[in-house]
């Protein structure tokens, strides 16, 4: 490497000077890529953003004076300097309630989206590893449980065992499971092929320790994109469930119920369904946008 | 055993086939090969000739399906590989036997860096902790001429004579006793080629491994084998030590294989290629497979397979041509 004694060596371009950094990692490679993608970094600013409220709700507003205190004395005040939403049905802040429902929402997007990945991926690496007659007994499995609408699947399953958080979960984790499989399964395929996967098999490495140490680290990429786009569709999924009743109970607040609820004023008070809306609708291009970058950052392949 | 000198590995009548859909390919077809301790086979053959498959075979990882090991036993230090079990291969993979693949591009795990690479095997095998392990990777990689503190990073930024170092010294990293290397300098530039082949056979010197070296290059042959077998159509058709073949060379093959090199002596001669080209192993020729292709055809060589006659000590030859000839007369 070169010396840190030689710091004026004038023909030292941007690249040379990266070059440097590069030896850390290939992630510094990949971010440089990614922040060149300008729709990408509006996706990850509004994402950062969103995170940030959810993060940042309780110091913004107090979850028992303000979020779900009623003050019927101020109900149904049109957004001001006070509240910058307005102030819904029962006198609640908008915007106090959106802030606290992204926490609800991002907690239990993300936690299904685990589950799935745990559950579809384990499947789908099984199967795509081992292939034959164990994959085509995993996938048409899985393919039955692809018939049903996810929405409808979570639906049942709610129904089922009871309106709780962890079962909501459970419900949509278990409806995207599928779709995990069989993403995680092609990307295995792909990289089953590889030499390095024969050379690991050659010192003497046993099956779980090639798939956990060579093959998923190496469909990181496609599964990274995978979860952030999936997170988008739980957190609709979630608000979709609440909508009709059977997410996110009242008081807690969640952009779906917030919709359900403020529903019968909409005529006169736009701005109460507004706002949950415009929640629900920055969340999913955020994730979105960011999904597609990031795509395009770890597999610029398939960029067209 | 019987042999007084002790064998690293012994192959018996190995016959292997390749069985897709109706089609059935002759890998390899009663193959014997020995390796005594410390010592260099070289195992030549055109591409398609079921060398790679001879190696792999070894390991027992012929890919199954459709791989199918037909026949035959391969003797590991006294111990048969194909009757194994699973725990036992992984036992033996790496520690007893390693594999130097033939394109270090592909066999290194791109987002790994080559300290945790070369870390792995260790870490298999010696059940040591991943900072000894780690530790024990960067000695490895000195002892392959790339410094140590390299070790962290990735394939990415090793050129290919140096990746193919990490490879080696990945092979080596639990002393194996057998080194099978598969045309280990194929995928790099010729002056690369002869700085590798040296360290390989450096690093098997000083650790008495015995090595089987796969290659299509009769140069390398000459540099690090002890004895060779030309492998032609799944079989080998000669058999015998550096000298024998070098100099006192049998099969039409082989000779083919020889004219087909290019002479620094007399640069306006042309060159000899062997005319036709390897046969279609779904359907070998009947007989010797090497007839179509042979100046020396007889009629009977269409016909029959000929039988491996012994010419010297350890020189065999399968070949109609020396069917009736008295040895003792050559």
């Amino acid at each position: 490497m070169e010396s840190s004694s030689a710091p004026k060596r004038n023909f030292t371009t941007k690249k040379e000077f990266y070059r440097q950094f590069r030896k850390q990692s290939i992630a510094y490679e990949l971010w440089l890529r990614f922040m060149k993608n300008p729709t990408a970094v509006l996706g990850l600013v509004l994402f950062v953003i969103i995170v940030l409220g959810a993060i940042l709700a309780q110091t913004l507003a107090d979850y028992d004076t303000v979020v779900i205190k009623i003050n019927i004395g101020n109900r149904l005040h049109g957004p001001s300097w006070d509240h910058w939403f307005g102030t819904d049905e029962l006198g609640r802040d908008i915007l106090a309630r959106i802030l606290h429902g992204a926490r609800v929402s991002l907690l239990i997007g993300i936690a299904a989206v685990g589950v799935s990945l745990f559950v579809g991926g384990a499947f789908g690496a099984v199967a795509g590893y081992y292939g034959g007659r164990l994959d085509s007994l995993i996938m048409r499995a899985m393919d039955v449980f692809l018939c049903l609408p996810d929405v409808l699947l979570a639906m049942a399953i709610v129904a089922a065992f009871g309106k709780t958080m962890v079962n909501l979960v459970i419900a949509i984790g278990l409806s995207f499971a599928p779709r995990f499989a069989r993403v995680v399964r092609s990307a295995v395929m792909g990289v089953r092929e590889n030499e390095y996967v024969e050379a690991a098999r050659s010192i003497g490495a046993r099956d779980l320790w090639i798939i956990r140490h060579h093959i998923l680290i190496n469909c990181m990429g496609p599964i990274i994109v995978q979860v952030t786009l999936y997170v988008a569709s739980a957190i609709l999924c979630i608000a979709a469930l609440s909508f009709l009743g059977l997410g996110i109970q009242a008081p807690v607040p969640e952009w779906g119920n917030m919709l359900a609820s403020g529903r019968t004023f909409m005529r006169d008070y736009p701005y109460i369904v507004i706002a949950p809306g415009l929640a629900i609708f920055f969340s999913i291009l955020a994730l979105n946008l960011l999904g597609d970058g990031l795509r395009d950052t770890l597999d610029p392949r398939l960029k067209q | 055993m019987a042999d007084e000198m002790k064998n690293t590995l012994e192959i018996k009548g190995l016959t292997i086939q390749y069985v897709t859909g109706d089609e059935v390919v002759h890998a390899v077809t009663g193959v014997n090969i020995t390796i005594p301790v410390g010592k260099t086979l070289g195992l030549v053959g055109e591409t398609g000739a079921g060398k790679t498959t001879t190696a792999l075979s070894i390991l027992n990882l012929v890919p199954d399906p459709p791989g199918k090991i037909i026949s035959g036993e391969i003797f590991l230090e006294g111990e048969d590989v194909l009757k194994m079990n699973d725990k036992r291969l992984r036992e033996i993979r790496g520690n007893m036997v390693a594999m130097v693949f033939q394109d270090p591009m592909t066999s290194l795990n791109p987002i790994k860096t080559v300290g945790e690479q070369i870390a792995e095997g260790i870490k298999i095998h010696r059940k040591v902790d991943d900072k000894a392990s780690l530790e024990q990777a960067k000695s490895m990689l000195e002892l392959v001429g790339i410094p140590g503190g390299r070790a962290g990073e990735y394939p990415h930024q090793f050129s290919g004579g140096m990746k193919q170092r990490v490879v080696i010294a990945i092979a080596l990293a639990c002393s194996p006793d057998l080194l099978i290397a598969d045309e280990p300098t194929t995928a790099l530039d010729v002056t690369i080629q002869a700085q590798v082949l040296k360290l390989i056979n450096e690093l098997r010197e000083q650790s008495r491994m015995s090595m089987l070296m796969i290659t299509h290059d009769l140069g390398i042959v000459a540099e690090v084998c002890d004895t060779v077998a030309i492998m032609y159509a799944g079989r080998i058709v000669e058999y015998g030590t550096l000298e024998d073949i070098f100099d006192h060379l049998r099969h039409p093959y082989t000779k083919g294989l020889f004219d087909s090199l290019p002479d620094i002596g007399n640069r306006r001669a042309e060159l000899k290629p062997i005319r036709g080209l390897i046969p279609d192993p779904v359907n070998l020729p009947p007989g010797c497979a090497f007839h179509p292709r042979c100046d020396y055809a007889k009629p009977e060589c269409s016909q029959q397979l000929p039988a491996i006659k012994r010419i010297s000590d350890m020189h065999y030859v399968q070949c109609h041509l020396y069917a009736d000839t008295d040895m003792s007369m050559l």
